[in-house]
């Protein structure tokens, strides 16, 4: 009876939390309430998807990240506000302090309003550039839209991005052309591998400043592809920033209207792409989830087969060297609404390190079985001939999927003094161990002989 | 009436059994003499174990009690030396430990469930007892003289130089060793004498026990062959000789080959060598004399010449040869040292930092030994009037332990049995000849023409003087008598008031527990160090791994009982001078070593508040050092020092000094105790600089009531991927300015 109702529980929890993988509450941050109507059709894909979506003004004194040391919302989306500071609740180091809680962050920058100080300083710190005039565009005279930006040519059409390594997922792959109006560029440090770029300019766009009286621009901020449209940051916590280059984007307007590209006429796919962008950036989609990893001492064949965790043996603290160890790991994926099997990308695996101070095995997983939520994998070694205190570690970390760092001490000790094969199972021994014998059978005949062969005659000789 | 009772009390069958259990009754009384004069520390403090390596028996002790001999045997510690754990089972000496054990389990056997740290603290002080009793019988062995046996029994059982390691709670190798060391001795002895196999088989049964209790052992393996080896060039070869040497040797070798740790060391490496070569010479020499009964002298003669001259050849080329090729092990640092005392700090740092092998102070024999340092050598001098084989031993003991004793300061120990012996001798003499209350009778007189010391004296002296017509020889008038009685009876009052003093003030501290005195003369108690062990114990995570000098690591094993990177066993060189580099670089530089070695915590001890001067900027030195030896280029001694050679901590100490994380984690918000710019170290008696020291990487977890032990929290990796000193800057306020013009090329990003 009970595990029919903790299993209606579940499901029934499984319906209610039919969204991000990491809660529901989304605070927008937005200076005037008559902007909402502006972005109607992209809170209404919000609160479709489950989101519970809170208004506050920048300057509203009860808005606040955090409360009691804890994070009070889950996400937040900063939309640009005309004011150049944000207000006491949302300084740059409130945003960190909010992301080390796990909060994600969907940032909005606009070419029409000067970016505030706190988001300004805020990517500064987090080695993401602005143009350092407040008024920067970027602008492409070749992929512009035709119908609205004839002229001014800030207003690209992009098409959607491609993955940008062969073994990245890609999670912002579609149909059609993505417009992306006033969009400020952003340009990412080459040293933080927590940074990715979502869309990048094209590569004839560059970034330009229209108060700039002069009719060539030199030395612009950035050109073509270093140009970000969109970028992301995942921090080591798996908190996700994201930089929409574009607040315009979000807008209803931009939602699937009309364009012309290089005179053909399009039809521009920003609800899709934008609802995929909040999507990986309140964490629906790219979320990886470790179950809990299983290792045990693979004695022989017919054990093998008998991997569940009911075996008593499963985590053993200690192995010995030279022992044959089986490792398996359930991994999932978060996928909208729910958990599915994780694949990696076909160049690309899952790695497991037997590590002490460096690995001594650094083994690709391979997949064993599917359930409906997770793969499981695995992978059989032999623990190498060092003792020491070793970690099983899976340290795999992708642009776009959430970190996964997992570790599991365990002990391999020496051999011990009886685990030893005995001195005659070593034929090199055999010499040695004959030796041994020989000399006892000669001492024992000696002293035989000695004790039962006492000299016949002459014993009274030997007394001189 | 009363006096002849008296008399027959003491002569003929019931004297020789009167005295007999006289002297039961005072070797018990030595014994307990012995045991409670170990106490004082249990009872100034409580019964705790003390210093740094009893720790690791003590955790051993209870490893052993909770788990049973053979997981003992077989024992992988994953708690000290992390990541490399140590073979423990393999790598320690187990005769102490197992020792308690068995007592442990004999007493619960008998009823009487006793608490395993009651007896490793009471083992030392119980086992004086029977050295005290050892030591009798070793000196009745040398001496005919009852009195020399328990004067050496009484010595033993109160002087310094023993009662340094083996007070109450001083649960070390030592403890049992020594009695080991004194009664192996005392069987080999008997065996020269008896030139019994049974004997020289207990012998090597002890022997054995000494080789699983204390690495000292190796003093017996070269003491007995040198023994051996100047008898045979005495040309005192014996087959009483040969039976005990040879079966000592092979059942020897044999029971000390059982031990893990030792293994194949007595076939390989050197400082057992001597052992096997007088083996092997013993059976030259046992065969030369049994050819020399067999041949004409001439013909012997040649074939002796030969025989040395080819067998010196030989065995002298194979240890070269063995040597060279690596089969027997090169002699070993710790030897080398003790030939040459400049050695280790030269060559081993690791080993010089140990206070114990440093040469010893010359004050340390008079302080240990007091009196018996100017009787000692009137004993050996005594030994020589006689020489017989077991004299002989005397000898060549004292004069090696003498030497040794001067090399190291923890070998005084070695040292300690022979002086006993030898000035129980020489005290023995003084009070035989001068106790003895016989007045010369008259008739004397008459033959005493017979005595060659009268014939030559009537022979020098006139014949005239009534006093000179026939002199008594010797001393016996009572005034000359008492008098030097008394001084000598004066002397021992003096003995006994030194040794208990020295033990009292210098020897019976725990040194975990450090005891000062307020102005009013009342005792202070300073607790710091079991403070912050149990904060570790009580606030960290089971397998939190503890950074912090070698020197706490058994204390934070066995106290805290956390994980331990490097401990007192300085088995591995490289991961101390790891950890050396990790204390003596900048934080830039440790945090990355910290983290590779998934430390959690540092701790570091720090006396500049208190003056305790035992703390780790006094020991940073060695720190570097043994870290300069692992990475010259990164670490130098050289950078910690002022350019005129000055080792300071103040304002004018050097920058690298001033950036190492050891002077960072001493110093870190020290100032905030005194007014501004006027934080004084005590220890040093150094002005502090009016700003201190900034942490980044660390933070501050704990400080001790008195700031002797502060343990520091290492933070994870910054979140967002920034280092840890932006990444504070950023929180204290002070915004990342953007770049104004960039500098040089564009870098651009490369997906």
């Amino acid at each position: 009876m009970r595990w029919l109702s903790s299993f209606l529980l579940l499901v029934l929890l499984g319906v209610a939390q039919a969204l991000s993988s990491s809660g529901r509450k989304l605070l927008v941050v937005l200076e005037e309430a008559a902007e909402k109507e502006r972005f109607g059709g992209f809170f209404g894909d919000l609160e479709a998807r489950g989101f519970h979506l809170t208004f506050e003004s920048p300057k509203s004194t009860s808005l606040s990240l955090l409360k009691h040391g804890e994070r009070a919302y889950d996400h937040l989306l900063l939309l640009p506000a005309k004011s150049k500071g944000l207000g006491p609740a949302l300084t740059a180091n409130q945003l960190l302090e909010f992301m080390k809680k796990e909060g994600n962050i969907l940032l909005t920058l606009s070419g029409d309003h000067a970016t505030p100080t706190a988001v300004q300083s805020l990517l500064l710190e987090l080695d993401i550039h602005l143009p350092s005039d407040r008024t920067s565009l970027v602008v492409d005279h070749f992929n512009y839209d035709g119908e609205s930006a004839k002229d001014k040519h800030d207003v690209l059409l992009v098409p959607y991005p491609k993955a940008s390594r062969p073994d990245v997922k890609n999670y912002f792959s579609g149909e059609g052309v993505i417009a992306v109006p006033r969009a400020v560029g952003q340009t990412l440090g080459n040293e933080s591998p927590l940074l990715a770029p979502i869309l990048r300019a094209p590569s004839t766009a560059y970034s330009y400043n229209p108060k700039d009286e002069a009719d060539i621009v030199e030395d612009p901020f950035a050109v073509g592809e270093q140009l970000n449209l969109v970028s992301t940051l995942q921090a080591h916590n798996s908190a996700r920033l994201t930089i929409l280059g574009s607040a315009e984007m979000l807008q209803d307007a931009w939602f699937e209207a009309m364009a012309s590209l290089n005179g053909k006429a399009v039809k521009t796919a920003n609800r899709d792409f934008v609802a995929k962008v909040s999507e990986w950036a309140f964490k629906e989609t790219g979320v990886l989830r470790v179950g809990k990893m299983v290792h045990y001492l693979n004695e022989g064949t017919g054990k093998k087969s008998n991997s569940s965790a009911a075996l008593p043996q499963n985590n053993p603290k200690i192995y010995r060297i030279k022992n044959d160890v089986s490792f398996q790991v359930p991994i999932s994926e978060y996928s909208h609404t729910h958990w599915t099997p994780f694949t990696p990308p076909p160049s690309d695996s899952v790695q497991l390190e037997f590590s002490m101070l460096s690995p001594f095995h650094r083994l690709p997983l391979s997949p064993l079985s599917q359930t409906a939520n997770s793969t499981l994998y695995g992978v059989s070694f032999k623990t190498p001939d060092q003792h020491g205190i070793f970690n099983f570690r899976i340290n795999y970390r992708r642009p776009f999927l959430t970190n996964v760092e997992v570790k599991e001490q365990v002990t391999v000790r020496h051999f011990a003094h009886d685990e030893w094969p005995r001195s005659w199972q070593i034929s090199g021994a055999w010499v040695w161990i004959a030796g041994i014998w020989v000399t006892v059978a000669g001492w024992v005949g000696f002293v035989a002989i000695w004790l039962y062969s006492s000299p016949a005659v002459g014993a009274a000789k030997k007394t001189q | 009436m009363a006096g002849t009772e008296g008399d027959q009390f003491l002569k003929q069958a019931t004297g020789r059994n009167t005295r007999g259990m006289l002297r039961v009754i005072i070797l018990c009384l030595i014994a307990g003499a012995a045991v409670s004069s170990r106490l004082f520390s249990v009872i100034r403090f409580e019964s705790i174990i003390h210093e740094f390596d009893p720790w690791f028996n003590f955790r051993a002790t209870k490893y052993l009690v909770q788990n049973g001999f053979y997981s003992f045997w077989d024992w992988f510690d994953d708690r000290t030396w992390h990541p490399l754990g140590r073979v423990t089972g393999g790598t320690l000496y187990p005769g102490l430990m197992v020792t308690s054990g068995v007592i442990y389990h004999l007493l619960r056997f008998l009823a009487l469930p006793v608490d395993i740290r009651n007896i490793c603290v009471l083992l030392a002080p119980g086992f004086s007892g029977l050295t005290a009793l050892a030591t009798y019988l070793l000196t009745s062995e040398m001496v005919t003289s009852p009195s020399a046996g328990l004067l050496a029994a009484a010595f033993m059982g109160i002087t310094p130089g023993y009662i340094s390691r083996s007070v109450a709670g001083s649960y070390d190798n030592e403890a049992i060793a020594i009695f080991l060391l004194v009664f192996t001795f005392f069987l080999w002895i008997k065996a020269v004498k008896n030139g019994s196999v049974f004997w020289g088989a207990l012998t090597a049964l002890f022997y054995g026990y000494m080789v699983s209790a204390w690495g000292g052992y190796v003093f017996i393996t070269n003491l007995l062959p040198l023994h051996a080896f100047v008898l045979i060039c005495m040309g005192r070869y014996s087959p009483r000789l040969y039976v005990s040497y040879t079966s000592w040797y092979a059942l020897g070798t044999l029971a000390s080959m059982q031990i893990p740790f030792v293994g194949f060391l007595p076939i390989r490496s050197s400082e057992h060598m001597s052992a096997l070569g007088v083996f092997g010479l013993l059976q030259v020499v046992g065969f030369v004399e049994f050819v020399r009964t067999q041949l004409p002298s001439k013909q012997f003669q040649t074939l002796l010449r030969a025989l040395v001259l080819i067998i010196f050849l030989v065995s002298f080329g194979g240890l070269v040869i063995l040597t060279l090729s690596g089969v027997i092990a090169p002699w070993t640092g710790r030897f080398y040292s003790l030939w040459d005392t400049g050695y280790a700090k030269i060559h081993i740092p690791i080993i010089a930092s140990v206070s114990e092998h440093q040469p010893t102070a010359w004050p340390a024999f008079f302080f240990d030994l007091s009196m018996m340092i100017w009787l000692f050598p009137a004993g050996v001098y005594l030994c020589f009037r006689s020489l017989t084989d077991e004299q002989v031993f005397i000898v060549i003991y004292s004069v090696l332990a003498s030497y040794f004793a001067g090399v190291m300061v923890r070998l005084m120990l070695t040292l300690t049995p022979i002086v006993c012996v030898a000035s129980a001798i020489a005290f023995s003499q003084i009070l035989d000849t001068y106790l003895d209350a016989e007045m010369p009778k008259l008739e004397m007189k008459e033959n005493g023409t017979s005595e060659p010391a009268k014939v030559a004296a009537t022979a020098i002296l006139p014949d005239g003087l009534r006093s000179t017509r026939s002199p008594l020889i010797g001393v016996y008038s009572y005034a000359s008598k008492l008098t030097v009685v008394g001084a000598s009876a004066v002397y021992l009052m003096l003995f006994v008031l030194h040794c208990t003093w020295v033990t009292s003030n210098a020897y019976s501290s725990p040194s975990v527990v450090l005891a000062s005195r307020l102005p009013d003369g009342s005792q202070h108690i300073i607790d710091d160090y079991r403070e912050a062990y149990y904060w570790l114990r009580q606030n960290t995570p089971d397998n939190a791994k503890i950074m912090s000098w070698w020197d706490y690591g058994y204390q934070i094993g066995g106290m805290a009982d956390r994980p331990t990177l490097v401990d007192n066993n300085t088995w591995n060189n490289t991961h101390i001078a790891t950890v050396g580099k990790a204390m003596s670089s900048r934080e830039e530089v440790s945090y990355p070593i910290m983290r590779q070695h998934e430390v959690d915590y540092v701790l570091v001890v720090f006396g500049g508040l208190l003056g305790y001067s035992g703390d780790d900027i006094n020991k940073f030195l060695w720190m570097v050092r043994i870290a300069e030896g692992i990475w010259p280029d990164e670490v130098k001694e050289r950078d910690f020092f002022t350019a005129r050679g000055e080792y300071r901590v103040d304002d004018e100490a050097t920058l690298t000094m001033k950036n190492s994380l050891m002077y960072k984690m001493s110093y870190y918000n020290y100032n905030a105790l005194f007014p501004a710019g006027q934080a004084q170290d005590r220890v040093r008696g150094a002005r502090l600089p009016a700003e201190g020291p900034q942490l980044s990487t660390i933070e501050e977890a704990f400080t001790s009531e008195n700031w002797i032990i502060r343990i520091y929290k290492v933070k994870d990796l910054d979140n967002f991927g920034r280092d840890h000193q932006s990444a504070g800057a950023f929180d204290k306020g002070h915004k990342k300015k953007r770049a104004s013009k960039r500098k040089g090329a564009r870098v651009l990003r490369v997906e």
